[in-house]
């Protein structure tokens, strides 16, 4: 079973639609508004993007930290910012920012699930960014935009944790089913 | 339009009536016999009470009316701070009993025998202007706005957002005048009008939010609009949209948003675009529209529909919830009607409804005219008011 955390997010019922894809079982709740015992029983759990900052969610940093190597955790734009503010990242605001826009992304890592070097394009919808440089154990960096080298996707194959800073979900993304299944096959 | 004695006789009475604009023509629907004043208190019994009609299929078995801006917010579950507010209803529905298809050739129906006697009294509606409009929000006040909500963006609260300006004045209105008059200049594809004893309502929406037939659905979002000029046409319109990064990327931001909409209401993977980013001609503009459309799931209820999809997000901006929740903090003036959803809910779960925009609210004699534009990251405060007078000025036209 995938468990979805709701940010109060626009987009998150894509999200949903698209794991439904490949669990038949997909509950969302929203993020002040958790049914614990359906986060108990999930093997998957899903942080949704939302408006604001990492900051303004603790009880998604609580719920994250508690199910942290017991489950697999899987992190989207917000949520991709929840999972590195909780691994000591810092969250900053960019000079450009990225609302609906479609760039390319690249694969830049070689233990990444997905293919050195592969490009691709996806659709973005960020104020914010992670600050580099980052250091975490068992993290690493594994896509960046093609232009301005953002960060754009993190791994932590050891625990099961990933996260994409743009959304699989969007129509503006090439591939999104692909990524999803092969994170969920991992 | 062609003389009809029937519809003469309408127009010159008190009656109300309400005209919808479909395909070819336009729809009357008149002798009300019942109408629902919808609050907080009765919207859950009066969506229940119609899943509980047994002849679901009877003429005219639908009821059409409107929801404002504030009772989508609330069944949302979001709270409006006090504002200035006309007391104006926050909703109502009318139950029709007869119907005139106004096509070619002009057709009534009615579920009354008598229908063509049941007008009372002659009436002369005049149009007058006791005042010239006034808009709520000088440009200076519209720039703090602006750089504010910027900031919004910049923190990620809200990723686009669209302040709201009115223009009013005092007014006695005959709405019927206005109402054709402007079909003549643009006959937009969700216009419409509502005369009531003391309101009226005329409106040259362009946008469909909600159409439902069986458990097909659909939404046709608009986001991206562009002044028609001797030199425009369709192919030169859309390369302006595909090239334009700022409509480019609202438009993206809107379908996204919308597909989300469906999504919460849909069968899994069934939600799709059938119709992706393509220009739509009217008179004077040119408007940069996606069709998205889905299979509505079972369990899924008249009121889960309306709430899914209601304030309609094109308007609003994205992510909704915050989105309405920054607005409502800033606006001081109820908006009434705008950005609410008119249309009609036949019993057997049917429905069609647009988003109220470029229209007229008159009542207590004050005619207003609300209006609203884009902050995105790249937008100008200048521009935007500019803008959203643009979109005003058509209607205040009438006026003259």
């Amino acid at each position: 079973m995938i468990y979805i955390i709701d940010h109060k997010d626009s987009f998150t019922h894509n999200i949903v639609h698209q794991f439904s894809k490949f669990d038949k079982q997909v509950e969302c709740e929203n993020f002040n508004n958790i049914n614990i015992k359906k986060l108990n029983r999930a093997d998957v759990l899903v942080l949704s993007p939302g408006p604001g900052s990492p900051i303004n969610y603790p009880e998604t940093s609580k719920i994250y930290n508690k199910f942290k190597k017991r489950k697999k955790i899987i992190g989207i734009c917000l949520g991709f910012q929840q999972i590195l503010f909780n691994e000591n990242g810092k969250i900053i605001k960019q000079n450009k920012i990225y609302h609906g826009f479609q760039s390319s992304v690249k694969v830049t890592s070689n233990d990444s699930l997905f293919k050195k070097n592969k490009e691709f394009k996806v659709g973005r919808y960020h104020s914010l960014k992670l600050k580099e440089p980052f250091f975490s154990n068992n993290f690493e960096i594994t896509m960046r935009c093609k232009i301005s080298n953002v960060a754009m996707a993190i791994e932590n194959q050891t625990d099961q944790i990933y996260g994409f800073q743009f959304h699989p979900e969007s129509f503006l993304t090439e591939n999104g089913n692909l990524l999803i299944k092969k994170i969920l096959s991992a | 339009m062609k003389k009809n004695n029937y519809l003469e006789k309408l127009y010159n009475s008190k009656k109300p009536f309400i005209i919808y604009k479909v395909n070819g023509g336009y729809d009357l629907y008149t002798d009300f016999s019942k109408k629902f004043f919808l609050n907080n208190k009765n919207i859950n019994n009066f969506f229940n009470k119609i899943e509980k009609i047994k002849d679901k299929n009877k003429f005219l078995n639908m009821y059409i009316g409107f929801f404002g801006y504030e009772i989508l917010c609330n069944l949302n579950n979001i709270k409006i701070p006090k504002q200035k507010n006309l007391r104006f209803p926050k909703s109502i529905f009318y139950k029709p009993e007869t119907r005139i298809q106004i096509r070619k050739n002009i057709t009534i129906k009615s579920t009354h025998k008598n229908y063509d006697q049941l007008f009372g009294k002659k009436v002369f509606n005049p149009n007058k202007i006791l005042s010239p409009f006034k808009i709520n929000i000088d440009i200076n006040k519209y720039k703090d706005i602006f750089n504010k909500f910027s900031q919004k963006i910049k923190e990620g609260q809200t990723y686009q957002i669209k302040i709201c300006t009115k223009y009013k004045n005092k007014s006695l209105i005959d709405p019927v005048n206005l109402f054709w008059k402007l079909m003549k200049t643009n006959a937009a594809p969700e216009s419409f009008m509502i005369r009531d004893k003391n309101f009226s309502i005329v409106s040259c929406s362009p946008e469909t939010l909600i159409e439902k037939k069986g458990n097909k659905i659909k939404t046709k979002p608009i986001a991206g609009t562009l002044r028609k000029t001797y030199k425009t046409n369709l192919r030169t319109a859309l390369s302006f949209f595909k090239n334009n990064i700022k409509e480019t990327k609202e438009h993206n931001m809107i379908v996204d948003m919308e597909r989300s909409d469906l999504s919460k209401i849909c069968k899994p993977g069934s939600v799709k675009l059938s119709k992706i980013k393509y220009v739509e001609e009217y008179k004077h503009l040119y408007h940069y529209v996606t069709k998205i459309e889905g299979k509505v799931k079972k369990n899924i209820n008249i009121k889960g529909i309306i709430v899914a999809m209601m304030p309609g997000g094109s308007v609003i901006g994205c992510p909704k919830i915050s989105t309405l929740n920054l607005l409502n903090l800033q606006e001081k003036e109820s908006r009434n009607i705008f950005t609410g959803s008119f249309g009609f809910i036949k019993f057997n779960g049917d429905m069609r409804f647009n988003i109220i925009i470029r229209s007229i609210l008159n009542y207590k004699n004050i005619s207003e005219i609300s209006v609203a534009s884009g902050v995105v990251v790249d937008s100008t405060p200048i521009h935007e008011f500019k803008e959203n007078y643009i979109k005003a000025k058509s209607l205040i036209d009438l006026y003259r």
